[in-house]
């Protein structure tokens, strides 16, 4: 008798029958829970649909396949759910092609393949991957249980609640598994006690196991016995945790990687637009029916990780937001209007008509987001909690239902054009105090338009870096000039803070006045007016080259445009500002800079894609204080970060907002005089040894 | 040149801003004749040198009304036809002074702080776009000037004055805004900023809510009282019983530190006669600078820290 | 019920400032242009008042093409109809005149101004439209208590020093409203660039005499002005502090 085993072996017709039955009772069961989920779905917004679906499917294939996202920031979670993931699909698909044999490949086509070599090969592999799953999920449960990661621990920053029942879950899902995987090697164990035929020995561990029972004298008749009652206790568990995925954690094997597939390659970078003439009920999320259906499908992938938790600046300092949790609360939301939960009338219930702020979502939730993008970045199923939140202030915004400092400067940005209120006039006039002409770009061509920004052009903080960058580019004999009072709030942070219809007509006044000039390409100083004219300008025409000045920089470094006059030999840490690393991807030139001016760089513990925002991102530099408790702010928080590193001089940014941010940080977290904050500018204009400006206005008090 | 002042009273009590209007009236020449529109003007004392006449005029109201204010200086004016009516600029000025203008076809001008005679023309200086430039206005062809003057720009008049009194009878009427009550706006719990020492005061300068409390502290540690500018109060972070100003309280500590205050007009009318006023503000530009003693243009919560490091 | 609520698009001067050729004015160059922060609260306290008892709520302004801005940020709030009338003086007779015009036409049950306005500053313009179309008026009103059956309002009238007198005034009426008595709600540029939709009534002002006529306009001497404590903020608070002690003794 060649190498194979018997299906359905030792049982009557009926039971075989029976067992049919229950499979297409699963299966129903299964599918009448997609359906649901899909129903639930096709409650959202329809988007357009989604583009070059081979692409996706292929990328999306890659990513799941390799566990590339699963893996990021934590390697043994990552291959523990590489173990899982390959063991569940190794067993499922084994499971799958023994079915093939008997339903399909014999009577249909009198083709039998499985015994001999085949099957020793199948026994072989399935009792491997059968292990690594049940290593899996050992490792698993020891994350869980003994190390107890902060990012697994369900409280909440912002409210108590009693969340036993996530855990119970979880647990539940891991038990299933782990039964399921027990069963199986029980039972083939023994099936492989009754007689221990020796080419057995193929599936090692079941060999292990059959030869152990026999040893206790479970053998023969007994152990069959046993096979047959272990037989119908995996099968029917089996079946049961298959038409529970959808009603489960489960469901994520599902959601998640069809997520990776259809979500936006560039969620958070570029927002979506708000068509002209969009009535106030259009106007961002605002029901749970508001939602696109693939952001509702996206709340079904979320596993609970915690990697968004744990990355999260505004979670990290005690503000009342957790994007996990926000994830989770809008999943409650959407299964309580629209779901399984809904259908059955399993509570809690969410009224579908009724607005998500402030039930379940709280408004100073949301307003606490810096819109730093670190939770996207590490989302292993690709969620999208940044565009989320800014479609939630979307439709705050648009209700005015915002508080009063954040409301009046908005209004200012509209009637001045800056956050500060200042006149338009004053746009330029740090340009005025320098011993050269800046020239003025709406009058002649130059090369390089230079977008300064809000921030760099009228903070008197910010006031050093910018003069020092205008001197460093006549210097390099960059032919620059800049727009004066015509250039305008990029736009960026008013856009994420939800202000659509006036990133709209900022946007559309300096892309006008932008497009009346004659230039190459736009030189911007602030990495979120470099990310809006760069990403999100083209959709209103303005398509430009845009650099921004890290990436000048280090191009006149390297073509000996510039060439430093000595070298720095100090040591210094530098900060990746979020809109210009993790949004943009611009990580090496500040880096190649320090190198070429002779700066010692030693890295930031989260640095790159894992850096740490400073907290005025998204708005919140114009919004009070949301923190709970008298622990660190975001940026008081990186300075101890930087601080801890030992013997640094600079702490050196290339961000106006940072400037500002962190220049009181140092202060504020009795840090001053162990560190010291520099613009890249500044560094750079101290490597080419020319001499500090007198400022015009001392020179004029002093005569006074 | 005739020149009618109105004076100012509440609650039985004759206004500062009526002697200012008297000393401005002299500086127009002529007569001056002081109106006291009340239910019992006797017991109103406006003799001061630089009155020539008191012209006292009953009327039912226990406290102003426009209606009767206006029709009462509406008569007087028919029959003494004066060249010039001083109001102060006051919140019961700006009740009827500028309706009387525009019934009897006169000219007007509002928040005046300076005046001058040019033959007989009246010019009037006043400031305009936040009080950044000023300018001279003249009225030609206008039969007559209502004034709205600024309340401390000129020096009360005072001393014991020598005008004839005679009664007015005002024409009666309807008095369609009628008073009903006096109500005091603070809690009568909270402390009175116009009998402290030392006030630390701070404005729109200060950015959030959050910082009242560092500021707060700050001025306990200076061993100060804290005041606040309007913006404060409007935005609901203090009571008004803390504001300085026009509509608040007018304080003259021995030391008035402003934090944050641009120096609004009605702010520097509050505090104008504080002994040392020290202003920190950014803008070097600030109207506050032009009352205050000492001066530093700086980041204020930078100064706020160092002045906590030393206390 | 009908509220009128008069709007204006003020102008506002920075530190650089040039008049222009006859002296009289600021060169419009080194003006950026709001909507009156008085003004706003007074569309905020129409608004309200037509939210609790229906109507509709009108919003004018007086001046050139510009002063639409004002007129479209009212709309975007929530006001149903909105006019200008050009050609009028600015000084406050010359609008008020203007204003009454509209106000007469509009018989309004109530018209609510602010108090001033933040770029002249006369708390002139609310009474003038008041006398010119016979209504009773009050001025800096903090709290209104509107009983549109009764014909009635009690409002409350800040008086200096903290003082607030209750007043009770027939209506139809003019309020001009004091900063602080409500919040204003938000003007979403959704809503403003809808409002560039709507229709404007544009009418023409019939002359009259003005006010004033300015002579003469110039930066006034600054005086001696404050002393100047030098240096970082260690030192000035160095400095500061010894003053204090010392004037306080």
């Amino acid at each position: 008798m060649s190498e194979t085993r018997e299906s359905f072996a030792g049982l009557p017709e009926w039971a075989v029958v029976l067992w049919y039955v229950l499979i297409a009772v699963s299966v129903a069961v299964f599918l009448a829970g997609v359906f649901l989920l899909r129903r639930k779905y096709a409650r959202g917004r329809s988007l357009a649909p989604f583009d070059r679906p081979g692409t996706r499917v292929l990328r999306a294939a890659r990513i799941v396949l390799t566990h590339a996202w699963i893996r990021r920031r934590d390697t043994g979670a990552g291959l523990g759910h590489l173990a899982i993931f390959y063991g569940f699909l190794v067993l499922f698909a084994g499971t799958g092609i023994l079915a093939f044999q008997d339903d399909f490949a014999e009577p249909v086509l009198g083709w039998d393949f499985f015994h001999g070599p085949f099957y020793l090969g199948y026994s072989l592999f399935l009792d491997v991957f059968g292990v690594a799953l049940v290593a899996g999920l050992l490792v698993m449960a020891v994350k869980r249980g003994l190390q107890r990661p902060r990012r697994l621990d369900y409280a909440r920053p912002d409210r108590d609640e009693d969340r036993r029942r996530y855990v119970a879950g979880d647990w539940a899902f891991l038990g299933f598994l782990f039964f399921l995987a027990l069963t199986g090697f029980l039972l083939e164990g023994f099936r492989i006690a009754v007689d221990r035929p020796d080419f057995e020995a193929w599936a090692p561990f079941g060999w292990l196991l059959g030869n152990g029972f026999a040893g206790l004298g479970l053998d023969g008749a007994a152990a069959d016995d046993a096979r047959l009652v272990t037989w119908w206790v995996h099968g029917v568990v089996a079946l049961g945790f298959v038409a529970s995925i959808p009603y489960t954690k489960a469901v994520h094997m599902l959601a998640g990687p069809v997520n990776v597939a259809v979500r936006d390659e560039r969620a958070g970078r570029r927002l979506p637009e708000l068509p002209a003439g969009a009535k106030a009920a259009d106007v961002g999320y605002g029901l749970v029916t508001d939602l696109s259906w693939q952001h509702l499908l996206s709340l079904d992938a979320c596993t609970k990780c915690g990697k968004c938790h744990e990355a999260c600046p505004a979670n990290a300092t005690g503000y009342p937001l957790s994007p996990r949790d926000l994830i989770l609360d809008l999943r409650e939301a959407a299964e309580g209007a629209l779901g399984i939960r809904a259908a059955m009338g399993v509570g809690p219930l969410h009224d579908a008509d009724a607005t998500l702020v402030a039930n379940p979502i709280r408004p100073e939730t949301l307003w606490s987001c810096m819109q730093c993008m670190a939770c996207v970045e590490i989302c292993p199923v690709g969620i999208e909690h940044v565009p989320i939140i800014v479609e939630l202030r979307r439709r705050l915004v648009d209700r005015g239902e915002m508080e009063p400092l954040l409301q009046t400067t908005l209004e200012t940005i509209y009637d001045s054009g800056n956050s500060f209120g200042e006149p338009k006039r004053k746009r330029g006039r740090w340009a005025k105090d320098l011993p050269f002409e800046v020239k003025d770009i709406r009058k002649e061509p130059a090369e390089i338009l230079w977008f300064v920004g809000d921030y760099a052009s009228l903070d008197p903080r910010n006031l050093r870096a910018t003069q020092g960058l205008a001197r460093i580019l006549r210097e390099a004999g960059v032919d620059f000039g800049i727009l004066y009072d015509a250039e305008q709030n990029a736009g960026c942070d008013v856009r994420r803070v939800g202000e659509e219809g006036l990133y709209q007509h900022l946007r559309e006044q300096n892309v006008e006045r932008i497009s009346q000039c004659d230039f190459e390409r736009i030189l911007t100083s602030d990495p979120h007016s470099f990310h809006t004219l760069r990403n999100e300008y083209p959709e209103a025409g303005g398509e430009w080259e845009v650099v921004h000045h890290s990436q000048l920089l280090l191009e006149l470094l390297e073509t000996g445009k510039l060439t430093p006059a000595k070298r720095l030999g100090a040591r210094v840490t530098y900060h990746d500002p979020c809109t210009l690393g993790r949004y943009n991807g611009v990580y090496e030139p500040p880096r190649q800079v320090l190198e070429a001016i002779g700066a010692e760089l030693v890295e930031m513990p989260r640095n790159r894609d894992n850096s740490f925002c400073c907290g005025a991102g998204g708005g919140r530099i114009w919004m009070s204080e949301l923190k709970a408790g008298d622990g660190p702010r975001p940026a008081e928080a990186r300075i101890h970060e930087a601080v801890a590193l030992g013997g640094l001089d600079y702490f050196v940014v290339c961000c106006p907002k940072d400037v500002t941010m962190y220049e009181d940080a140092i202060k504020t977290s009795g840090h001053q005089g162990a560190i010291e904050l520099r613009e890249l500018s500044e560094l750079v204009l101290e490597s080419l040894g020319l001499p500090p400006l007198v400022a015009a206005a001392d020179e004029e008090e002093g005569e006074e | 040149m005739t020149v009618l002042v109105i004076a100012e009273h509440v609650r039985g009590q004759v206004r500062d801003v009526t002697f200012e209007l008297v000393t401005a009236a002299g500086e127009l020449g002529g007569p001056v004749t002081v109106a006291v529109i009340a239910r019992d003007p006797a017991a109103l004392d406006v003799n001061v040198a630089g009155v020539d006449e008191i012209v006292n005029v009953a009327v039912e109201a226990a406290e102003f009304e426009s209606d009767v204010w206006q029709r009462a200086v509406e008569a007087l004016v028919a029959e003494r036809k004066p060249q010039v009516v001083l109001l102060g600029f006051t919140v019961n000025s700006m009740g009827y002074g500028p309706a009387l203008a525009a019934k009897l076809g006169l000219g007007f001008a509002g928040d005046v702080h300076g005046l001058a005679l040019e033959g007989e023309a009246v010019i009037a200086t006043r400031s305009f776009y936040g009080s950044k430039v000023s300018a001279e206005l003249e009225f030609p062809g206008a039969a007559g000037v209502v004034l709205l003057l600024r309340p401390t720009a000129w020096t009360p008049a005072e001393g014991p004055g020598s005008a004839t009194v005679s009664a007015f009878a005002a024409p009666a009427g309807p008095s369609r805004a009628r008073h009903l009550e006096l109500v005091e706006a603070a809690a009568a719990s909270d402390v009175d900023i116009a009998q402290a020492d030392f006030l630390l005061s701070i404005g729109r300068g200060i950015g959030e809510r959050e910082n009242v409390e560092l500021f707060e502290a700050l001025a306990a540690k200076l061993g100060a009282t804290l005041s606040v500018s309007r913006p404060i109060v409007d935005a609901g972070w203090m009571p008004s019983s803390r504001q300085v100003g026009q509509s608040g309280k007018t304080v003259k500590p021995k030391v008035y530190l402003a934090f944050g205050i641009s120096g609004a007009v009605q702010h520097l009318a509050g505090m104008k006669g504080s002994g040392t006023i020290v202003a920190v503000n950014t803008d070097p530009e600030a109207a506050i600078f032009g009352v205050a003693h000492y001066g530093a243009v700086a980041d204020l919560f930078d100064v706020a820290e160092e002045l906590e490091k030393l206390l | 019920m009908r509220v009128v609520v008069c709007v204006k698009q003020v102008s506002q001067l920075g530190d650089e400032v040039e008049f222009t050729g006859d002296g009289c004015d600021v060169d419009p160059d080194y003006l950026d242009s709001a909507l009156n922060e008085w003004d706003g609260f007074a569309a905020e306290e129409a608004l309200q008042l037509r939210e609790r008892l229906g109507g509709e709520v009108v919003v004018v302004t007086c001046g050139g093409e510009e002063s639409e801005q004002a007129l479209r940020r009212a709309l975007a709030m929530g006001a149903d109809r909105a006019i200008r009338v050009e050609g009028a003086g600015r000084d406050p007779l010359s609008v008020g005149r203007a204003l009454a015009e509209v106000v007469r036409a509009e018989s309004p049950d109530l018209v609510l101004c602010g108090v001033q306005s933040s770029d002249s500053v006369q708390a002139a313009t609310g009474t003038v439209l008041a006398e010119l179309c016979d209504l009773p008026r009050v001025a800096v009103v903090t709290k209104v208590d509107y009983d549109h059956e009764a014909r009635k309002a009690v409002v409350d009238r800040e008086l200096e020093g903290g003082l607030v007198d209750r007043v009770e005034v027939d209506t139809p009426a003019v309020l001009t409203i004091q900063t602080g008595i409500n919040q204003p709600r938000y003007a979403n540029l959704r809503a403003i660039k809808q409002a560039e939709q709507v229709e404007i009534d544009v009418r023409t002002a019939a002359g009259g005499a003005e006010a004033y006529r300015v002579r003469r306009m110039f930066v006034p001497s600054k005086g001696e002005g404050a002393q100047l404590l030098k240096g970082s903020p260690a030192e000035i608070a160095g400095q500061l502090l010894e003053l204090v002690r010392e004037r306080l003794k």
